[in-house]
């Protein structure tokens, strides 16, 4: 049996170790394009901060792919034949499969404004080792960058901008920052810690048009309230999409609609092919894109793969961030209602969302650590939000003798 | 990517293994070695007035570690366990490991080190040393050595000493900041660690056993009594002398900051195997990991913190010190040091 994964990212990788645990005999083989060894782009930020080296991308010891007989192939793969499981390399060498697995990931949403066309270099992303050495590459002769996009990428972007040293013009479409996340009063912590780090947010602002010099180098970004914004480079945050625009066109393509299109046990249409991570499309059109997502979509279709019989719905949501100094634990949906909660002058706060009758539904929490699972359990078993609150301490998970003082943030006041 | 600038390049060098940290790390390595084998410093620590070259050396040490410890606080001032466990090691070090002694010198008592203990500080539990000071000295020796240190580990875990109080780990805690991310993360190197420092631990306990041993016989065989002098000059340079000042010190820049205690420290060893049996571990938050490495590149100790954090394990390891840099380097707030109680206590 030969297991082939495209992919080498964190479901690929997942669904590599999964199968070798129950296959100790079968020929697996991952083949990746941007990167020899699987490597955290999470991390990416704190290379271009010079935190850390390349190699230290690395989740795993090298020794461990070769400790578990998996062979790592660094390729793109241009095409797929799923009738003579066959795969095609850009190099013009091919492979066959018995069994496939398409973790191929995201890709940057295209820049779409006007101008990009005659813009040659400037505009760049931030997703991949690649996007990094751009960066390492222009960052030297750059003073001013404009970054757009009101997501985590971007304001990740920001943060390495501002270590060094570098002017930057922060557009955010929405009149604050993280709608998609938080309510304004957040928006309005976030607002405020990035303006004193430095960072010149333009909220409800957004691109109309970026101007290069006849050289082709971006020089400006122009937007819809009429700021000219003088800039050398410009961070394009502005979300992104499963990386499937090669199989569309591949001889026998997967049904794709947003993603490739499974099964909620990750087939696809295509005989022995399976697909996982963010390049999937769930039974339900969702398109999850979190490294948690990626981790669990892979071991669950590797074990699918396997022959094992798998269901997958969504779990409930979750997912952290960190906002320049500031920790962001959510988990859940919204409500109609909520008990908000601000630590008085600090980045602190505290958002439990609940229907009319006091289920809670969702949790956003800003500035301390908390144990996600405990929230989980909560909503889940449907507590009230006067239940919550008088259990909260148990889920505090900040360091010791930092522990956020609950009186101090008024909870039960 | 280093920030623009002959500094900030200047700096990047010494914290990353450049020329300028092996020019450093030749610059402590002689700096130890004459101290240890020399007597070098002798006229400057007569012409400052401080006697001796191990009061100069206690001086710098002091400095060192409070300038360092500032330095630290000031970094990490948003992470109250870093505040307040720096401003022990600065106290620690200002008291016990320096102006305590000189006062118990001072009032003609022994120079007694309250914050060392054995094995680390070999001859406090030694025979000869024990006959030679006042009762109240054997006794914080012996029951401190003993019960306090093992016990408050079994309770805390050996942070509590190791990261908190011990001298050794309060330097690489402060003025060896820069360098706490050069610990080797393979597991070859924790492989090795195991070997080295089980073997020192070892050979201190068997050393002490056979102090006794010899004392007890009174010297009524000279050939066993040659011996035990000759393992203990032997141990007292290797292990005390090159192990834990020139190479512990000397490898700053080029191998982390805690080379001595990780791998050739017999009290980290002791205090591992308490550890591991103890109540202190590093809770992982399930499912939160995003794998980007962070508490692995920070741990002084060259522990593979992510193996266990992607996995979703929580874990006691015998070398981790507890200093709780990785809970605090983390993005998504994963790890946090916790005692708990363990299944039958």
């Amino acid at each position: 049996m030969h297991y082939v994964i495209i992919g080498n990212g964190v479901a690929g990788i997942t669904a590599a170790f999964m199968l070798r645990k129950r296959d100790p005999h079968a020929q697996i083989t991952v083949i990746g394009g941007e990167s020899d060894y699987f490597i955290s782009r999470t991390a990416l930020m704190y290379v271009l901060m010079d935190r850390m080296n390349r190699r230290d991308l690395e989740p795993f010891e090298r020794r461990k792919y070769t400790e578990n007989n998996i062979t790592l192939l660094r390729a793109w793969v241009t095409a797929l034949n799923a009738s003579t499981r066959t795969l095609r390399f850009a190099d013009g060498a091919s492979l066959t499969y018995d069994k496939l697995l398409l973790a191929t990931g995201s890709a940057p949403n295209p820049a779409p404004w006007p101008g990009v066309a005659h813009t040659g270099t400037g505009i760049l992303n931030f997703v991949s080792l690649q996007d990094l050495a751009k960066w390492e590459y222009h960052l030297p002769a750059t003073r001013r960058v404009v970054v757009v996009g009101g997501g985590l990428i971007g304001v990740e972007l920001v943060e390495c901008l501002r270590h060094h040293g570098i002017e930057v013009d922060f557009l955010v479409r929405e009149s604050w920052y993280w709608p998609m996340a938080l309510a304004p009063e957040e928006g309005e912590i976030i607002a405020n810690h990035l303006r004193r780090h430095g960072v010149q947010l333009h909220l409800g602002d957004e691109i109309a048009e970026v101007v290069a010099n006849p050289a082709r180098q971006l020089t400006a970004v122009r937007t819809t309230q009429g700021r000219e914004l003088p800039c050398q480079a410009l961070g394009a945050c502005i979300g992104v999409r499963p990386a499937i625009d090669w199989l569309r066109n591949t001889q026998t393509p997967p049904a794709c609609n947003r993603g490739v299109q499974v099964q909620a046990d990750f087939r696809t249409s295509l005989p022995n092919v399976w697909a996982a991570g963010d390049c999937a499309e769930l039974p339900t059109g969702q398109v999850e894109q979190l490294w948690y997502s990626a981790k669990r979509h892979g071991e669950l279709a590797a074990l699918s793969m396997l022959g094992d019989a798998v269901n997958y719905t969504p779990p409930l949501f979750y997912n952290s961030a960190k906002l320049f100094d500031i920790e962001y634990t959510t988990v859940g949906v919204g409500g109609p209602e909520s008990y908000f909660r601000r630590l008085p002058g600090k980045d602190v706060s505290i958002r439990i969302m609940h229907e009319t009758d006091g289920t809670v539904t969702g949790f956003n929490m800003l500035g301390s650590r908390w144990d996600h699972a405990w929230f989980e359990t909560w909503i889940a078993e449907r507590r009230t939000l006067p239940h919550v609150l008088k259990n909260l301490a148990q889920a505090q998970f900040d360091v010791e003798f930092g522990r956020v003082s609950l009186k101090a943030l008024g909870v039960g006041a | 990517m280093i920030r623009a600038g002959r500094a900030q390049a200047l700096l990047h060098n010494v914290k990353n293994r450049g020329w300028a940290a092996w020019a450093l790390a030749a610059l402590f390595t002689a700096f130890y070695v004459a101290l240890y084998f020399t007597e070098a410093f002798t006229p400057i620590a007569q012409a400052l007035g401080l006697g001796s070259k191990w009061t100069l050396y206690g001086t710098l040490y002091t400095i060192a570690v409070t300038a360092g410890g500032i330095h630290v606080i000031r970094k990490y001032r948003h992470n109250r366990y870093q505040v307040i466990r720096t401003l022990v090691v600065i106290v620690v070090q200002c008291t016990f490991a320096y102006s305590i002694p000189l006062l118990l010198k001072f009032l003609h008592q022994p120079e007694y080190y309250f914050s060392y203990f054995w094995p680390l500080k070999f001859e406090y539990l030694t025979p000869s040393y024990l006959a030679s000071v006042p009762l109240p000295f054997v006794l914080y020796s012996v029951v401190g050595s003993l019960v306090l240190v093992p016990l408050l580990a079994a309770f805390f875990g050996k942070r509590w000493y190791c990261s908190w109080v011990c001298g050794c780990g309060g330097l690489a805690n402060t003025f060896g900041e820069p360098w706490r991310h050069l610990s080797d993360k393979s597991t070859t190197s924790w492989k090795i660690e195991k070997v080295t420092i089980h073997a020192v631990l070892i050979a201190s306990v068997g050393l002490t056993v056979l102090l006794f041993f010899t004392y007890g016989a009174n010297k009524s065989d000279p050939q066993l009594a040659r011996f035990t002098g000759e393992f203990q000059s032997y141990y007292g340079l290797i292990v005390s002398s090159i192990l834990s000042g020139v190479v512990g010190v000397g490898l700053y820049p080029l191998g982390g900051t805690r080379v001595w205690c990780r791998f050739a420290c017999p009290m980290a060893a002791l205090l591992g195997i308490v550890q591991k049996a103890g109540r202190f571990r590093i809770a992982v938050k399930k499912d939160m990991c995003i794998s980007c490495g962070m508490c692995s590149k920070y741990c002084e100790m060259g522990i593979d913190v992510r193996s266990y954090a992607q996995a979703n394990e929580s874990f006691t390891r015998a070398s981790c010190v507890g200093c709780g840099m990785c809970a605090e380097v983390c993005p998504r707030g994963v790890l946090n040091l916790v005692q708990i109680k363990r299944a039958g206590q």
